[in-house]
């Protein structure tokens, strides 16, 4: 096949000695033990894409499809190789030749036609003026209570920011493999979202409004780390960092230190801080393969529960959902409880 | 192409663990070597008497079988030549029994050197042979390779921690060789003809290892030198000075850039470095051994010493080595890094010539090639970076690895320190043991008379190891 979006990346592939460094804890290869799942197997079945090797097919798009873009590979990889890019162009390459899913394909519709991954006509963004940008995201747009939240706990802070009518950042059709529909996606996204810097609310945004839209964004955490008064909350609790957090923006001390003033005591999972394990929800994985995205977040919920804490703390709604959901399933499979809850739901008990 | 009964397969490991499916015999059909060539089907065996049934069924029906661990050997050891089943053996990987009062340990051959090692810190034992790939690699391919690594040095390769194996045979018989001893004088010794059979004369599915005490001291020293000679003087001077460092370890100048480059670890730009470490019960002895070793270095004009004993930064020198192989594929100018010549081992006080030789081999062949490694056993790392989507890069290759092996036998040296010989180091092996080779064939027919185990490898590989498999690069032609 044709493979315009792997052939950028031959040197790259080539650069990869397949020692399966990346493989070590590369979440889907710990789940499913064959090699083929693990982070080198998918550069060699990109590699192969690429060279003619393979015709694409179906089991080959699953393949590459089940990844979570957590980037633990990338972060294991001495030769440095990006390993993610690859996935994603071999990806796109693989939906320019109908390789899409049905879901995904809904969700890149949904984008297209309402501007949020949902496909919802009602969603709003809280409107108000104010002086620094805030991009709120489908995730917070869908969860408005958390938002109205966020923004009170930067009011509190003496932060006044601007919300405006917002489309998604896009993020979806760069690691669904949509990219001719980004690049368009892109210039309606800068005609809604002119600005050069914005406050974010979700990991993955943060990200991708860094490297895809060119946006000095800084996650809200950043922001009012210093604002933030001290607290006694007295609590136990374990942090799951989100992959785009403490991989993607390498963001690891900054949410401690918010607990730390909160008066909350972090214990750390076996996996943690640059080395944290997915919770299974990224990469659309979710939405692909939600046995394994499953599977993957029953792994990281025991982590958290061999802490001994009683609550698992995190950044990313799309972490607290599968999380929640994990921790529902351990208490019916293994009948052991934890709590899943988002930094903001602590922040703000923390300030009241 | 082999006919295969795959719901055969599928009734003897459970449907789930057998694969015939394109994506996974793709990705099955190479390791990290320059080789590339593909099962007929991928198994999963989950215990023993699995392993008997598919050996028997093979067998019956002269089927070709691969073991495979984590698949990262270099030579193309994993790498189905003839086609056949694959033998993934990581779903057995069960640590069996922990006896440190015996100074041993009994593990399923897929447990991962670095996991055995974390299970047994809390005796305060380890398991000593540390490949670089410790983090991946199982102890089946360690006893498949006779893999060593950076403390061979001292405690020896996988042969040396191997008591005893439990092995299926090509006709599907179960055998226990060895022992639970260090000492055995009880005929041949078997199990040690199994370590280093790179998978050709049976499938090994348990093994009894030997465990040592996790020393209380170590210290390191780090030193610079500008010529490699000097450097070649203070490695053999230390080793024959009655000193046992527990590593010793050199990278020369194409590898420090290249560490330098992927890692910013900040190496200077001398022509060589050598890492030393010292381990021990008692501190003094270590620190005497340590201090020994200093003073070698200064007089043969080292520089930049430095000596630690801190815990985080022996980690730190000790990542960046781990890592020095991947790394080279960073070097840059389209080079990247191939496993080839990799391993060879000559006599302790020829390093530097051979250093100096391998870069010569490289200049007059249009490629770079590095050279580190565990050197206090005479064991040298090379890999040769070149671009290989060209054709005219390979027949570089394959003449700078031929002057290379010719070089490494001309000083009294072996073609295979530690990674083992599979496929891209068959020819010179054939040349280095010519003598042996009826021998080794005799032992092959006997154990696996219809060639069913890892075929066509060793001593029955191809002349040409460009032609053996095909390459898994995307080579075009050009220049
Ligand atoms: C980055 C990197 C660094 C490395 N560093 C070192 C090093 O420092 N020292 C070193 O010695 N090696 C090193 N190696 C080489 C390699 O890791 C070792 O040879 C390792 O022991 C191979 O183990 P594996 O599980 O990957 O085996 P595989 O590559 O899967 O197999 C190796 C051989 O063992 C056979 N085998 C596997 N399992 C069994 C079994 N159960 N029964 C019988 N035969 C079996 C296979 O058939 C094959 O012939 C390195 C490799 C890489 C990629
Ligand atoms: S760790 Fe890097 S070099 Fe090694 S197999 Fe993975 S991508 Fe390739
Ligand atoms: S991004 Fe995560 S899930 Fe995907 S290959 Fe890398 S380690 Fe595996």
């Amino acid at each position: 096949m044709e493979a315009k979006n792997l052939k950028k990346f031959e040197q790259e592939m080539n650069t990869c000695i397949r020692c399966a460094y990346c493989s070590e804890e590369c979440p889907v290869i710990v789940q499913k033990g064959w090699d083929t799942d693990g982070a080198r197997g998918k550069v060699a079945l990109s590699y192969g894409l690429l060279s003619g090797d393979l015709e694409p097919t179906q089991s080959i798009a699953d393949k590459l499809f089940q990844c979570t873009l957590c980037r633990n590979c990338e972060s294991k990889c001495p030769s440095g190789v990006e390993v993610c890019d690859i996935i994603t162009s071999a990806r796109a390459d693989l939906v320019e030749k109908g390789y899409a899913s049905d879901i995904h394909n809904t969700v890149i519709k949904n984008i297209k036609e309402t501007g949020n991954i949902y496909g919802d006509t009602e969603v709003m963004a809280p409107l108000q003026e104010g002086e620094v940008p805030l991009f709120v995201g489908c995730q917070y747009l869908s969860r408005p209570n958390k938002t109205k939240k966020y923004i009170k706990i930067l009011e509190k802070l003496g932060i006044n920011v601007k919300v405006g009518r917002e489309i998604c950042c896009g993020f979806p059709m760069e690691v669904l493999g949509f990219k001719d529909d980004l690049e368009k996606h892109k210039g309606q996204f800068k005609v809604l979202f002119p600005h050069k810097e914005a406050i974010t609310l979700c990991p993955t945004c943060t990200v991708f409004l860094r490297v895809g839209h060119d946006v000095d964004a800084k996650h809200i955490l950043q922001i009012i780390l210093d604002k933030l008064p001290e607290a006694n909350l007295d609590m136990k609790v374990t942090f799951h960092d989100p992959c785009d957090f403490s991989r993607g923006l390498k963001i690891i001390d900054e949410p401690r230190q918010i607990l730390e003033k909160l008066g909350v005591e972090v214990v750390e999972m076996k996996n943690n801080k640059g080395n944290s394990s997915c919770c299974g929800g990224g990469g659309g994985l979710l939405m692909s393969d939600s046995k394994l995205s499953d599977d993957i977040a029953l792994a990281r919920i025991r982590q958290a529960i061999d802490t001994g804490a009683d609550t698992v703390i995190t950044t990313c709604p799309t972490c607290e959902t599968v999380l929640k959901k994990a921790a529902t399933q351990i208490k019916e499979l293994e009948g052991k409880d934890i709590v899943v809850r988002n930094i903001e739901d602590i922040i703000w008990k923390g300030l009241k | 192409m082999v006919e295969l009964d795959i719901e055969k397969l599928r009734e003897i490991v459970g449907k789930e663990n057998v694969s015939d499916d394109i994506a996974d015999l793709y990705v099955y059909s190479s390791d990290a070597s320059v080789h590339q060539a593909m099962p007929s089907v991928v198994v999963r065996p989950g215990k023993t008497e699995e392993v008997q049934e598919i050996l028997r069924y093979a067998n019956q029906n002269k089927i070709p079988v691969v073991a495979r661990g984590a698949g990262s050997g270099m030579s193309g050891h994993a790498v189905p030549i003839d086609g056949g089943i694959v033998l993934d053996m990581k779903r057995m990987n069960r640590i069996l029994d922990i006896r440190p009062e015996d100074l041993l340990v009994k593990v399923e051959p897929g447990v991962i050197n670095d996991e055995l090692n974390k299970v047994l810190k809390p005796h305060n034992f380890f398991f000593p042979p540390t490949p670089s790939s410790g983090n991946i690699c199982t102890i089946g391919g360690m006893i498949g390779t006779n893999a060593s690594g950076n403390r061979a040095v001292k405690y020896g390769g996988t042969r040396d921690a191997v008591l005893g194996l439990k092995v299926v045979l090509a006709n599907g018989d179960l055998v226990t060789l060895g022992t639970n001893t260090k000492t055995d004088a009880s005929g041949y010794q078997l199990a040690r003809l199994i370590v280093g059979s790179e998978g050709t004369l049976g499938i090994v599915v348990e093994a009894t290892l030997l465990i040592s005490p996790l020393p209380k001291f170590k210290a390191m020293a780090v030193a610079n030198f500008d010529k490699l000679e000097d450097a070649g003087n203070a490695i053999s001077k230390v080793m024959s000075s009655g000193i046992t460092p527990s590593m010793v370890e050199l990278m020369d100048n194409v590898a420090i850039t290249a560490v330098n480059k992927a890692l910013g670890l900040g190496l200077p730009d001398v022509s060589a470095i050598i890492i030393f470490e010292c381990n021990g019960m008692v501190k003094e002895a270590v620190d005497y051994e340590m201090n020994a070793i200093t003073k070698i270095c200064e007089v043969h004009n080292g520089s930049g010493i430095k000596m630690t004993d801190d815990p985080k930064e022996m980690a730190r020198i000790y990542e960046g080595r781990k890592k020095l192989f991947p790394s080279l594929s960073r070097f840059g100018d389209g080079l990247v890094s191939t496993s080839l010549a990799d391993d060879m081992a000559v006599p302790v006080s020829k390093i530097a010539i051979a250093v100096h030789e391998i870069h010569e081999i490289a200049k007059r062949n249009n490629v770079v090639m590095s050279a580190y490694g565990h050197c206090g056993s005479g064991l040298i790392h090379t890999k040769i970076l070149m671009d290989p989507t060209k054709e005219s890069q390979w027949e570089d290759a394959k003449k700078a690895v031929a002057e290379t092996y010719e070089f490494v036998r001309s000083i009294g040296g072996t073609t295979s320190g530690e990674h083992g010989i599979a496929l891209s180091k068959a020819p010179a092996m054939k040349l280095e043991r010519k003598d042996s080779l009826e021998m080794m064939r005799a032992i092959k027919r006997a154990l696996d008379p219809n060639n069913i185990l890892n075929p066509h490898k060793m001593m029955d590989a191809p002349d040409d190891w460009t032609t053996a498999t095909r390459l898994r690069y995307n080579v075009r032609g050009g220049q």
